[in-house]
């Protein structure tokens, strides 16, 4: 038997072994790569890549000048041109429209009644609009995806709400498919009257949550004739209009101009989820049939008799913001207790960060599908402009500068307008364009594809990922080709933002790979173990020795 | 004061483009050569030793290889003897400037040390210099905005040199080097695991060979 001395004799070792481990300690989570750099490695897909065709050419048919129901629907050469049953729906009323244009559309027969021609000068007067409130992106119990779905861009699903005129049938596309029915999307539809309409709108209130509609600088009286709400605000008015239940709003604008209407229920909240549109009063004319729904905005297939007076076209341009936060409260539960809680009290709008932006409701690249100006040299076009971000916007249209004609729906003196390159809008405000698209080296540089865009230049990325958010495209007929798009300058622009990874902020920029990980050291994995084994057993040795020694 | 000569010289040499002369600088419409030598002998040299003729590029596809990095030269280590004339051929195969700068030469016969050779796009030029007679490591880098910091240095040894320059590639590692993280797999945790029971085994061995020999 050892005596203990020579276990005592032994503990300097140990200390030594520990000392020696610690130098040769290796790194186990990152490490300098020395010399040579680490040879790199692609970026890891969490979902399967998918490039899309830069425009799903649905209805070609859709794109020429049309007459149906004896209205005159103007050509709109976008990819996505608006249906032109719809217009034809929309500018006589469902119950002046054939039975074919009502089969090819998807409103209800109720949605917009059109009567009584009270000044008698060749149009109807009396207007009654049934409006629902949909969702978009929502929960479903059924899956852990959201429904119906509605893409602001490739693979970007938000949660949001929108009016829309009142629909008929499916909210999907078919009954396979979880995806929204065109005319299911955001924008809230533009609504448009003409200036002396008696205008009746009913909120059906189709949702979960009670809702309002206000209208922000349309003419209205506070109170209906029989003295109910119609400023549409619950601490002035009567109590929301609950989920199921309908209320009824008049207004007989005596002043034309590019207003707005939202709702005015937790408006902070419910404003930012999408319920707002722009409201457009037009001015006064005989035979002034106005296309009462511009579904999506974008470019207005049947003007009124006093745009088409002075504009070759008009479009309805509405920017929108969505903060990611707020819209993932309507996803996360179908307990609309949950909801109600996540959005009206866990949510925190002062906290609120704007993730994505759009322009009638796509953000870039999908802006290039429906969100486009078309133009022609020396045309004047109307450009009706609507901020309901809650931050500024900075409109910029390349080559061009535009004349402001209009703020909030009130004409500028003329002698007194701006022609400038950069138009600002604060949350809530409008303003109305003229862009002249002559060539005179001021109002236009000459044809061209030219970017339009806010110049907030985070409205010009989609979380954070650029290009997106409002990015759209001034495009000049003679480089259009036939689905729509650009004539752009290379084939191979568009497929990295066209890809799903894209925007999932997985695919990396310039075809490059990312620098990516070491390979672990084993030698010195190896040798360390060693050492903390040896180490582990001298001292069970030692104590096991000292022990018996007694 | 030297700012003034400078400019000066600069106001100088700017009105016409072509080749010339000033205080150490050849300029012309395709680059510039400062402190061109072929001939002054520095004090501890009493001759040329050697006439060594360089050529080196400098680009973008040399940094092909060193992914991470964007511009360097083809080669980036050098050696010439002691009180050696180096005529140096620089190419730069881009379109944009590059350089061809090297530190730390006597500074009575260069000012600031320096020999330059500066192409303002995709060509050639060759100049001298001579080389003082001490074991020494100069330093080469290319002095655009951020080039040197992406890959555009190199160094060259006189005689035995004074030992290698940090941060060349594919010669030393970065003094500030990148961190990467480790791609560890269930490999690394077993073989650590392993190695610690193969340690701890060795000595319960080692013990029970020595109880036995005491035993004996
Ligand atoms: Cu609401
Ligand atoms: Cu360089």
């Amino acid at each position: 038997m050892p005596n203990k001395r020579l276990y005592y004799r032994l503990i300097p070792v140990v200390f030594a072994l520990i000392a020696l481990s610690t130098w040769l300690q290796p790194d186990f989570f990152q490490r300098a790569s020395g010399i040579d750099l680490p040879k790199g490695q692609n970026p890891q897909l969490s979902q399967a890549l998918k490039v899309e065709k830069p425009c799903v050419d649905l209805h070609p048919e859709w794109r020429k000048a049309q007459t149906i129901d004896n209205v005159a629907i103007s050509e709109s050469l976008l990819c996505e041109p608006d249906n032109p049953y719809n217009i034809a729906a929309f500018v006589l009323g469902m119950n002046n429209v054939s039975m074919r244009t009502m089969m090819s559309s998807r409103i209800a027969e109720d949605a917009l009644i059109k009567s009584d021609d009270l000044d008698g000068d060749g149009d109807p007067d009396i207007i009654r609009i049934k409006l629902e409130v949909l969702e978009l992106n929502g929960a479903t119990p059924d899956s852990p995806n959201p429904f119906p779905t509605y893409d602001i861009a490739p693979g970007i699903q938000p949660g949001m709400w929108a009016f829309s005129p009142k629909l008929r049938g499916m909210s999907v596309k078919n009954f396979r498919s979880q995806k929204a029915n065109a005319i299911l999307r955001a924008p809230s539809p533009v609504i448009r009257v003409e200036q002396g309409d008696k205008v009746y709108i009913t909120l059906e209130n189709t949702h979960y949550f009670p809702h309002t509609l206000h209208f922000h600088g349309v003419d209205h009286p506070f109170q209906t004739a029989d003295g109910g709400d119609n400023d549409g605000v619950p601490v002035t008015g009567q109590k929301p209009v609950m989920p199921g239940n309908t209320r009824t709003y008049e207004l007989q604008p005596r002043h034309a101009g590019t207003m707005l209407y939202h709702c005015h229920v937790q408006t902070d909240k419910h404003l930012m989820m999408g319920l707002n549109g722009m409201f457009v009063v037009e001015e006064n004319r005989p035979n002034n049939w106005v296309q009462t729904f511009n579904v999506g905005a974008g470019h207005v297939r049947h003007s009124s008799v006093a745009i088409k007076e002075k504009f070759d076209r008009e479009y309805d341009l509405h920017y929108q913001s969505i903060d990611k936060n707020l819209a993932k409260t309507i996803q996360q539960s179908n307990d609309i207790r949950e909801i109600s809680k996540k959005m009206h009290r866990v949510y925190n709008m002062s906290e609120s960060k704007e993730n994505y932006f759009m322009l009638n409701g796509h953000s870039f690249p999908y802006t290039l599908r429906d969100a486009l100006i078309i133009a022609k040299p020396d045309e004047n076009i109307k450009l009706r402009i609507a901020n309901t971000q809650h931050s500024n916007i900075a409109v910029h249209i390349h080559g061009h500068k535009a004349t402001i004609t209009h703020y909030d729906g009130v004409e500028q003196n003329p002698a007194a307008q701006i022609t400038r390159d950069v138009y600002g809008l604060s949350a809530a405000q409008r303003i109305d364009l003229n862009l002249q698209t002559t060539n005179d080296g001021l109002h236009s540089y000459g044809e061209g594809v030219w970017l339009f865009h806010d110049h907030v230049e985070m409205g010009v990325a989609n979380d954070g990922i650029s290009p997106g958010g409002n990015v759209a495209l001034l495009v000049y007929e003679s480089l259009l080709s036939e689905t729509g798009m650009p004539n752009i300058l290379r084939a191979d622009a568009l497929d990295d933002v066209m890809t799903n990874s894209y925007y999932a902020k997985e695919r990396a920029l310039w075809g490059k790979k990312e620098a990516g990980t070491l390979a672990p050291d084993y030698l010195r994995i190896i040798l360390f173990g060693l050492l903390l084994g040896l180490t582990l057993g001298l001292i069970i040795f030692i104590l096991r020795g000292l022990t018996k020694a007694d | 004061m030297k700012k003034i000569l400078l400019l000066s010289l600069f106001l100088f040499s700017f009105p016409s483009f072509a080749a010339m002369n000033h205080g150490g600088m050849i300029m012309d419409e395709k680059g510039m050569i400062m402190n061109h030598n072929p001939d002054k002998l520095p004090k501890d040299c009493t001759e040329i030793s050697e006439d060594v003729d360089i050529t080196i590029r400098g680009g973008r596809k040399f940094a092909k290889d060193y992914a991470g990095k964007m511009f360097t030269y083809d080669k980036r280590d050098w050696q010439v003897p002691p009180c050696a004339r180096v005529n140096v051929t620089f190419i730069n195969e881009d379109d944009i400037r590059h350089q061809f700068m090297i530190h730390g030469l006597p500074g009575y016969m260069y000012p600031k040390g320096m020999f330059t050779i500066e192409l303002y796009g995709k060509g050639q030029k060759t100049a001298s210099f001579i080389v003082p007679s001490r074991d020494y490591t100069y330093y080469i880098h290319c002095e655009v905005s951020q080039h040197t910091e992406k890959g555009m240095k190199g160094q060259l040894k006189v005689g035995k040199g004074s030992g290698d320059l940090d941060s060349i590639l594919g010669l030393t590692p970065p003094l500030t080097p990148d961190l990467y993280p480790i791609k560890n797999s269930h490999y690394t945790w077993i073989t650590l695991i392993f190695s610690i029971l193969l340690g701890a085994v060795f000595i319960r061995v080692l013990s029970y060979f020595l109880s036995k020999r005491e035993d004996v």
